[in-house]
């Protein structure tokens, strides 16, 4: 899916729970309704990504594997 | 009086057990417990030793309950507690205690800081004073429960992938990384991502076990913020997917914490609690006595050290097992000092590398344990915990220590792939179950 992001993250090489952790500094830098797009490597981000959305009320996007790399578009509600 | 005051008072009246009341009342102030303090010995400030940080609450304790604190506050160093008190009581327990307990081990009268600590932190979960970051990722822990159904594709799917791995590094186009397998003997519990799954995997492959993996990590963001319920309800979900599918035993992935919450905490928190729970350290351990691994040490042939993590070793016995592991799969391993139950925390411990705003703060808590790395002359430090793993990677290169940092599981599959190789070992091994004798 093709967005275009207000801020871009490359979390690759970054182990739980880091990616989660960059992604909840990250949100507060766009604005309300702004947009993330990240590339992380860990398989843990599958999970953890879509659990960090839905308990902190953002937007998953979308989230997808392209080839080892995961991509993920976040956006922020609140 | 606040809301705020009002609403951690009475958390704090509700966690005032016998334990809590001796840790409150029985400091001598020898200052004893200073030195053995990895946040004191990198910043010998007194405000940095345990007496000092326990006083922030010993102080609003004694107003409380201290018949001459209620009269004489100023006789005995009693004062109310303040909003701004908070603030400072957040910065002192969740920023300046890895609740390590290390000066609970060298304190004449055993007093117990980390609890006074967890006490506090709870105070200050319940007012919305704890690290934002710890509170989400407890909450999207408890999120992945109640959502299952969404989240279960993802994994599996993610799981599926790593089957793929495990076929590759076995050579056996039938290895499986079951999920949600009814009446398996051990449910395995990683923590998020494959760096604890595939080692694991391996392993079990090697010696037969009939496991499945847990749809479930084991890292309990709540326990951290001593927020009780929180961390029951992500535990819990840990608890009912062993009771559902039956299982003997639970095996946890090499983590500090998970291996306190559900060894020797859980236990208490749940009426039925059928299972053995063990870390992978532990199984792994036995498997080599046993003779059930082969292995070849020569495949990892650098300096190694090991670090203690506090919840795994003084706080959780487990010290002997991950040196019956290193001395079977290294050429080098050199013991770091002191270690055992005295070693130091890395600095990152009880949650302190998930917040990002308090980076420097555990860098310089950490310079102890660097000088304990850089002494030893080890190129890789092994640690058992990924809290302390992303604490020594992160110290390493914050101190140009040129150290790797690597988890005992990773060093066992070098050493049994290696041995495989060597020996030509048969691809499928002769299945055997856990306990039964080799």
């Amino acid at each position: 899916m093709e967005v275009k992001a207000d801020l871009t993250l490359d979390l690759k090489g970054l182990l739980c729970p880091m990616p989660v952790v960059k992604i909840n500094q990250a949100i507060k830098n766009v604005p309300i309704g702004g947009i993330i797009e990240a590339y992380a490597t860990d398989p843990g981000v599958m999970a953890d990504i879509p659990a960090w959305c839905r308990s902190t009320g953002n937007e998953l996007v979308t989230i997808e594997k392209q080839d080892k790399v995961i991509r993920f578009v976040v956006r922020r509600l609140k | 009086m606040s809301e705020h005051v009002r609403q951690a008072l009475a958390v704090f009246e509700k966690s005032l057990d016998r334990r809590l009341l001796a840790a409150l009342e029985v400091c001598a102030r020898c200052g004893i417990c200073a030195e053995s303090c990895h946040v004191f010995a990198a910043e010998p400030d007194f405000r940095n030793a345990p007496a000092a940080k326990a006083e922030a609450v010993r102080r609003f304790y004694r107003r409380l309950h201290d018949p001459i604190g209620r009269w004489f506050p100023w006789w005995v160093g009693a004062k109310d507690l303040t909003e701004a008190d908070l603030e400072e009581l957040a910065e002192i327990a969740f920023g300046a205690c890895t609740l390590c307990r290390r000066c609970t081990m060298n304190c004449p009268m055993g007093v117990d800081t980390a609890l006074i600590m967890r006490a506090a932190r709870a105070m200050l979960t319940a007012v919305g004073k704890a690290p934002e970051m710890l509170a989400q990722l407890a909450d999207a822990a408890i999120a992945r429960e109640e959502n299952l159904e969404f989240f279960r594709e993802f994994y599996i799917d993610q799981i599926r992938e790593l089957e793929r791995e495990l076929q590759e590094q076995t050579g056996d186009p039938d290895a499986r990384i079951p999920v949600e397998k009814v009446g398996a003997e051990i449910l395995y519990v990683a923590l998020s991502g494959a760096h604890t799954i595939l080692p694991a995997a391996i392993l079990f492959h090697a010696v037969g076990a009939d496991w499945t993996l847990s749809l479930f990590e084991a890292a309990n963001y709540g326990y951290f913020l001593a927020d009780l319920q929180r961390a029951k309800a992500i535990a819990r979900r840990i608890v009912d997917e062993a009771r559902r599918l039956g299982v003997k035993e639970i095996i946890l992935a090499e983590c500090g914490h998970a291996y306190t919450v559900l060894r020797w905490e859980a236990p208490n928190w749940f009426d039925d609690f059928p299972f053995r729970v063990r870390s992978i350290i532990e199984a792994a351990a036995e498997w080599i006595q046993q003779g059930r691994l082969p292995l070849d040490p020569s495949a990892n042939p650098e300096p190694v050290t090991y670090h203690d993590s506090c919840n795994l070793g003084r706080n959780g016995g487990l010290l002997e097992e991950p040196r019956v592991i290193l001395r079977a799969v290294v050429q080098d391993f050199r013991e770091m000092t002191p270690n055992r139950a005295e070693n130091f925390c890395c600095g990152g411990g009880a949650g302190l590398v998930a917040v990002p705003e308090w980076y420097e703060k555990r860098m310089r808590a950490g310079r102890r344990k660097v000088e304990q790395i850089r002494q030893t002359g080890a190129r890789i430090v092994v640690a058992s915990c990924d809290n302390c793993r992303l604490q020594l990677g992160d110290l390493s290169e914050y101190y140009g220590l040129g150290v790797r940092v690597s988890g005992l599981m990773d060093l066992v599959v070098n050493a049994y792939l290696a041995a495989r190789v060597k020996a030509a070992v048969p691809a499928v091994p002769a299945r055997v179950h856990a306990g039964e004798p080799v």
